[in-house]
């Protein structure tokens, strides 16, 4: 049993368990994506930059 | 004098706007605000300070900073800390605030969600009342949003986020931008099943609405009297999926936009462009008259896309540029942005409607008035419109100006002027006592007049006013 102070709604805690399942699917994909055209890549270094870059993007994505 | 300093230094006031929250709340003493943190929140706001969230939060413009008080406590028995948190200098909610600015806030409440994620922490809210403009950008100023995180939990903000952020985004985008008003309506946001019955039946296939709106509100719906605990069983949520969840919200947040009539941002800006010699002379009137008052506060009341605000910003005040027109505040909203500027927030307000006070007891959102008096208010070519278009009588317009703030500066635009023309051409004129001189005396009703100028190569009049 969890306490909240916000009541989260049990419909919104069902479709977010839908929703985020297929949402973290694709995020598992496309990371594995990532890898496997990171294994295979001619240029690994420059694959790597690129990786590194979305990351950056992602921390800096509001500043 | 020292009377009245005995009483305040005793006087603390909490904050009417803060108590949902059982972690904490705000209270204000001798005129400094500050917020108690209460022992129940104690692990989750030391783990805030603790795993380095807070100084990335403060060092990304996320988050308000704050300092640690050893200022007594407002309630004793329940207090671990009182914070002194910076001040916001003007609070506005998200029914003034135009689509852009609406946008950003959610954007920012995403992107603290993801960060906090990342250090075991999660927002335990997603209320748009918790994010504010400060320096121009959306910042949270509930330090005490986080708590702990616990692996394989949804997220307990996800019904508010969509009510308070994506549905009315939605709803002005694919619908009416006005819709944003349902805001002041619903205290918790759009309910999702308004919502859904508004948008347009082409987004129940949009990738993002139809899950996170139209879904929803159905899931609402089918699930309205189970409880939470029942509804879940023993289904548990990765931090993967919770973080898949986020990104689908911020892509179907990004994805919205609104342009008026179909026109493009450059249009708006130089069809409204003002030239001439006019114009020219009235704004070196109005900063040679702002640089002798030095005020903190302007209000520039029907500021369109805020070049007067502007000027106005330059004497180091922070200025409240308000507009009736959502695309001018949206435009005014993008200058802002394009040039970092930080002491100007522009904002939708209809000053023949202006924000009341809501919520419980009248009380958890103050009116616009309340949150004055500004030192200046700038009311350039707006009377005009208040008195003929609206059919206010001048001192009227004169009383609730001088209920706004100290100073006045106020243009007068005669009937023989090209735009008080167009607002005569379909009414009939009853207008006997729009004149100068009723002008003058209307106004000396609740102002003293302290400097006046013909505007030149026009027939409009500014004139600087104080209050009586």
């Amino acid at each position: 049993m969890i306490w909240l102070y916000l009541d989260p709604g049990s419909g919104s805690f069902l479709i977010q368990l839908l929703i985020a399942s297929a949402a973290g699917l694709v995020i598992v994909f496309a990371t594995s994506w990532r890898k496997i055209k990171r294994l295979f890549s001619k240029n690994k270094a420059e694959t790597e930059e690129s990786n590194d870059e979305d990351e950056n993007e992602d921390e800096n994505e509001d500043d | 004098m020292m009377k009245t300093k005995m009483k305040t230094k005793t006087k603390t006031i909490s904050l009417v706007s803060s108590f949902r929250d059982p972690g904490g709340f705000l209270f204000t003493r001798e005129g400094v605000l500050y917020r108690q943190v209460n022992q129940v929140c104690a692990e989750d706001y030391t783990r805030l300070m603790d795993s380095g969230l807070y100084e990335k939060l403060v060092k990304a413009g996320l988050l308000i900073p704050h300092t640690e008080s050893d200022t007594q406590p407002a309630d004793d028995k329940r207090a671990f800390k009182v914070l002194c948190p910076e001040v916001v200098p003007f609070i506005s909610y998200p029914y003034e605030w135009s689509f852009g600015q609406l946008q950003d806030a959610a954007l920012v409440t995403l992107s603290i969600q993801k960060r906090a994620l990342r250090l075991g922490m999660s927002l335990k809210d997603a209320s748009a009342y918790n994010i504010q403009f400060y320096k121009g950008k959306p910042v949270l100023i509930d330090t005490l949003s986080f708590e702990i995180y616990k692996e394989g939990e949804p997220w307990v903000g996800y019904r508010q986020f969509c009510q308070h952020f994506l549905a009315p985004l939605a709803l002005m985008a694919y619908r009416d931008v006005r819709l944003s008003q349902l805001l002041r309506v619903y205290i918790d946001g759009v309910p999702l099943d308004i919502a859904s019955q508004l948008l347009p039946g082409r987004t129940r296939w949009n990738l993002g609405l139809s899950p996170h709106i139209h879904l929803h509100a159905r899931a609402q719906k089918h699930f309205a009297d189970v409880s939470v605990n029942d509804a879940r069983g023993k289904r548990k949520m990765s931090k993967e999926a919770l973080l898949g969840l986020i990104e689908s919200l911020r892509s179907s947040i990004r994805k919205l936009e609104w342009k008026p009539g179909g026109t493009e941002w450059a249009d708006y800006y130089s069809d409204n462009n003002y030239t001439g010699s006019a114009f020219e002379h009235k704004k070196v009137l109005v900063g040679d008259w702002l640089s002798k008052l030095a005020p903190k506060i302007i209000w520039d009341l029907g500021a369109n896309t805020g070049v007067f605000s502007r000027i106005a910003a330059e004497t180091g005040a922070y200025v409240i540029s308000s507009d009736i027109d959502p695309a001018a505040v949206e435009a005014n909203y993008r200058l802002v942005k394009e040039s970092n500027q930080g002491d100007l927030l522009p904002l939708v307000l209809d000053l023949t409607n202006p924000s009341p006070s809501l919520g419980w007891e009248n009380r958890e959102r103050d009116s616009f008035l309340q949150r004055g008096p500004a030192d200046v208010v700038l009311a350039l070519a707006l009377v005009h419109h208040l008195a003929i278009s609206n059919n206010v009588p001048l001192e009227r317009v004169a009383e609730f100006l001088s209920g706004c703030g100290e100073w006045l500066i106020v243009e007068f635009v005669p009937k023989s002027d090209s735009q008080v023309q167009k607002l005569l051409r379909s009414r009939v004129d009853i207008f006997k006592e729009y004149t100068h001189s009723g002008f003058e005396s209307a106004f000396g009703q609740w102002f003293t007049i302290q400097a006046s100028s013909l505007v030149r190569d026009s027939e409009r009049w500014l004139f600087l006013m104080r209050r009586k």
